[in-house]
């Protein structure tokens, strides 16, 4: 009886749309992303009998945790509305300082790295003022950053950076605890973190309403110029941080080891139902968009594919899923799980 | 179809046209003879622009009809009106910046040469022998509009419009840029000899009464009534404008006491048009601006929130000089100055959050309890002003984009009276919402007023000025025009002044 009363609420006499409580499209996106990577590793079984063991599965995660730490930076940018194409260079920086500036040992690891991740972020913020105040588009200047980056590793390495990886990143990368690996334990740990910072801080609720309207930020009393800059220091900061996890898991740093990440950063974003546009999303959506494509690229590779073919069903798999994940659809879902819900 | 309809050289008939639920027009009908010049007179957002808008085929009537010379006209665009003789001068001028003179007086419709090619040659030739026969012979064709000083580009909307216009000629407000108006009146004259009916829409009577013969009055939406200017004194068309039903009984608001402390002292401000402009808002003041479109409301707004450069003169916050850069900057100086925006959509709300985020946004890292900012933290922040702007508290969870106008008004006026500002700044507070949320709104400013608060605002609507300011400073070409206290604030005191007529009880403005 209480019940329906309380459901009789909302169809009170109002001009205002909410006719009825339903489910955020965004929760739904981020269910329907998850979803389908236990889907695709369940399935995988079909496919080769090695996958979709635990084993595996915390390989995916492993593997995952590179893609999730970046696309929270990601994330940040393409929430206010900009994008950043710097990622695979900000790592390639992360990884080569860390071998050439620590390298194997540990000395001073303690103040190197930390330093490491403020020279990574004083680079996004180049590219932030940049975007600011000079007026350059987000994703122009943040290409000019990533060449200006690129080429400054290739001459500081002559091509072949030096060095090997500090022993506490081999432990954070390669040591397991209680049967789990410990980066597993350290990505959920930023999840966490990355969550409460995007949708439940004050910079975050600045950033989103930044993202939303600009000026209407501006008007309600939000720093916008200076806020603007965070996000791209965020991002380059943790593309750095995974430069550094990279050195860890492959015991080295090379020129190009970021290069596979700038689309798959992206696109985990959008398939975790952010807006391109900026303005909307969350992390948790966005982690489920990093774990999806990852399982999707290991099942591929699993098959045998060649790499064109992987990239092409790559690709194909995106556009498909960005489509489906689309608005409309998704309300329509959200909507008939409630209604089958009653 | 009788004789008395052809001799007509246009008729609208009963027009209407509403945007969603908002009635633009609820019924025009207005009669014009051929080679008349007709004027069209209404307050600000009577309908005058809509009309103008279906007249000349940018949006379709809802219901109503026209014709021209008998026969049915419904344009499908600009350019169909154009070929059927009806064009407009447009009050936001409509030329293409980046084109050449000629190529706007040309299209759509540019001269061909031999192989079918846009013909330079022959446009500027056309171009020019246009221009000489309007007077404007010292205009290259060739130059951009772009380069043109807004004026110039005035005269060329009006020579563009006098050239298509066979049938009828919509001039809206087109001596609103333009310091020398005899060249206008001198073709309008040429024109009407030419059997063209004219549709004049202009805010100054002296004008008006130059060179029309009749005035239909708008208000609300609707025709009032079409008079011979010869036999209407300017009361009488003053009365129509604002319509007796317009004086409502409303509980005037107490007088604020005279000698409180000034809490916004502007001195000398310039700023955009904005010139010299010299005014006091003391504590537990309501200062209302009353201003026809333009007249740089806007910018004196805008700069005292640090949005628009200042050219000079001084803003004192409780006696403090300040040099403000930003709204941000704006709320944290001294007792605070808070600004509730224009356009609530482009400026005020921000879709997608729910309306206790919007409402709290300026106030963000107060909210936050160990850094974290929980939804009920923020609705229980909002809880109780929502109260005092009348929201009702379960509005607060949904995403402020699912409320009404007028409910994502009172959140917005909520935020800046959140925001513990103790000086607001309020830009049309009331625009497009119903009379209901009107009252809540009044009642909240008042109450914020009543507690020692300073409001400055301007208003489109004259019987909010009447009843909600205990002073009324009117702005006219970017000065202070007059200024009003108590009593004196009469609405057709004030629409006098407003077209730059001193009538009645002018005080002299304070320094």
């Amino acid at each position: 009886m209480n019940a329906h009363k309380d459901m009789a609420m909302p169809f009170e006499a109002s001009s205002d749309r909410r006719g009825r409580q339903k489910l955020d499209r965004e929760t739904v996106n981020t269910l329907v992303v998850f979803g389908l990577s236990i889907v695709l590793i369940v399935c995988s079984r079909f496919i080769s009998p090695a996958l979709g063991s635990w084993s595996q599965v915390l390989t995916v995660l492993i593997l995952a945790s590179f893609l999730i730490i970046l696309s929270f930076g990601q994330g940040l940018v393409i929430l206010i509305g900009g994008l950043d194409l710097s990622i695979p260079a900000l790592i390639t920086l992360g990884g080569v300082l860390t071998t050439t500036w620590i390298g194997t040992g540990d000395a001073g690891v303690w103040y190197m790295l930390p330093a490491i991740l403020v020279v990574c972020a004083m680079v996004g913020a180049v590219s932030g003022i940049g975007i600011v105040w000079l007026k350059v588009p987000p994703f122009i200047m943040t290409m000019a950053t990533s060449i200006v980056v690129a080429s400054v590793a290739l001459g500081y390495t002559s091509g072949t950076p030096r060095g090997g990886s500090p022993s506490s990143l081999l432990w954070l990368m390669k040591s397991w605890f209680l049967g789990v690996p410990v980066v597993i334990y350290f990505t959920l740990a930023f999840i966490l973190f990355g969550w409460l910072l995007q949708n439940f801080t004050a910079l975050g609720r600045r950033l989103r309403a930044l993202g939303t309207n600009r000026n209407a930020a501006l008007i309600a009393g939000v720093g916008v110029n200076r806020l603007e800059l965070v996000p791209y220091a965020i991002s380059a900061a943790c593309a750095g941080f995974v430069g550094m996890m990279l050195v860890g898991y492959s015991n080295g740093a090379t020129l190009r080891m970021g290069d596979s990440y700038m689309l798959p950063s992206i696109a985990a974003v959008v398939i975790g139902g952010s807006s391109i546009l900026g303005g909307s999303g969350t992390f948790i959506g966005t982690v489920g968009g990093a774990i999806l494509l990852t399982t999707l690229g290991t099942v591929i590779s699993a098959i045998g594919l060649s790499e064109g073919w992987r990239t092409i069903i790559e690709g194909a798999i995106i556009v498909g899923a960005l489509l489906v994940l689309r608005g409309e659809f998704l309300t329509h879902v959200g909507n008939r799980m409630l209604t089958r819900g009653k | 179809m009788s004789t008395d309809e052809t001799r007509l050289a246009v008729r609208i008939a009963k027009i209407a046209k509403s945007y969603g639920p908002t009635v633009a027009l609820d019924s025009v009908s207005i009669d014009l003879r051929p080679g008349e010049v007709h004027a069209l007179l209404g307050e600000n957002g009577a309908g005058k622009s809509t009309l103008v808008k279906i007249l000349s085929g940018v949006v379709k009537p809802d219901s109503g009809s026209m014709s021209i010379l008998g026969s049915p006209y419904r344009p499908h665009g600009i350019v169909d009106a154009r070929t059927q003789g009806v064009a407009t001068a447009f009050q936001e001028l409509s030329l293409l910046p980046n084109l050449s003179i000629a190529e706007n007086l040309m299209l759509p419709k540019m001269p061909r040469g031999m192989l079918g090619l846009a013909s330079h040659r022959t446009a500027m030739a056309s171009a020019g022998r246009i221009l000489m026969d309007y007077g404007l012979a010292h205009f290259d064709p060739d130059t951009p509009v772009g380069v043109l000083s807004l004026s110039d580009r005035q005269r060329l909307e009006i020579v563009r419009a006098f050239t298509h216009a066979a049938k009828l000629l919509i001039l809206d407000e087109p001596t609103a840029a333009l310091a020398d108006v005899e060249w206008l009146f001198e073709l309008v004259r040429r024109q009407k000899s030419l059997q063209t009916a004219i549709l004049y829409i202009s805010h100054r009577l002296g004008e008006v009464r130059t060179l029309c013969s009749r005035a239909t009055i708008l208000r609300n939406g609707r025709s009032i009534g079409t008079v011979e200017l010869s036999g209407a004194s300017d009361a009488n068309i003053f009365e129509m404008m604002v319509g007796r039903s317009a004086r409502e009984i409303i509980n005037t608001p107490p007088s604020a006491g005279g000698v409180a402390p000034v809490a916004l002292g502007v001195k000398g401000l310039s700023g955009g048009i904005l010139n010299d402009v010299s005014f006091n808002v003391r504590q537990g003041e309501i200062v209302g601006i009353a201003a026809l479109e333009g007249q740089g409301q806007r910018d004196l707004f805008r700069t005292l929130i640090g949005l628009t450069k200042t050219n000079g003169g001084t803003v004192e916050i409780d006696g403090v000089r300040a040099q403000i850069a930003s709204p941000g900057a704006a709320l944290r100086f001294g007792n605070g100055l808070a600004y509730l925006p224009e356009d609530r959509k482009s400026e005020g709300i921000l879709a997608g959050l729910t309306t206790a985020s919007n409402m709290v946004l300026p106030i963000i890292s107060r909210v936050a309890r160990g850094g974290i900012v929980w939804p009920a933290g923020e609705r229980r922040a909002a809880h109780e002003t929502a109260a005092v702007v009348d929201l009702q508290q379960r509005y607060l969870h949904f995403k402020i984009d699912e409320l009404s106008g007028g409910n994502q008004q009172k959140a917005l006026l909520a935020r800046v009276i959140m925001t513990g500002a103790r000086t607001l700044l309020l830009f049309d507070p009331t625009r497009g919402v119903d009379v209901g949320t009107k009252q809540s709104i009044y009642e909240a400013i008042r109450k914020f007023a009543a507690d020692g608060g300073s409001v400055l605002f301007y208003s489109s609507e004259l019987p909010e000025l009447v009843h909600l300011a205990h002073r009324c400073i009117v702005l006219y070409g970017g000065r202070i025009f007059a200024e009003y206290q108590g009593d004196a604030i009469d609405e057709q005191t004030i629409v006098g002044a407003l077209i730059g007529h001193a009538r009645g009880a002018k005080t002299e403005v304070a320094a």
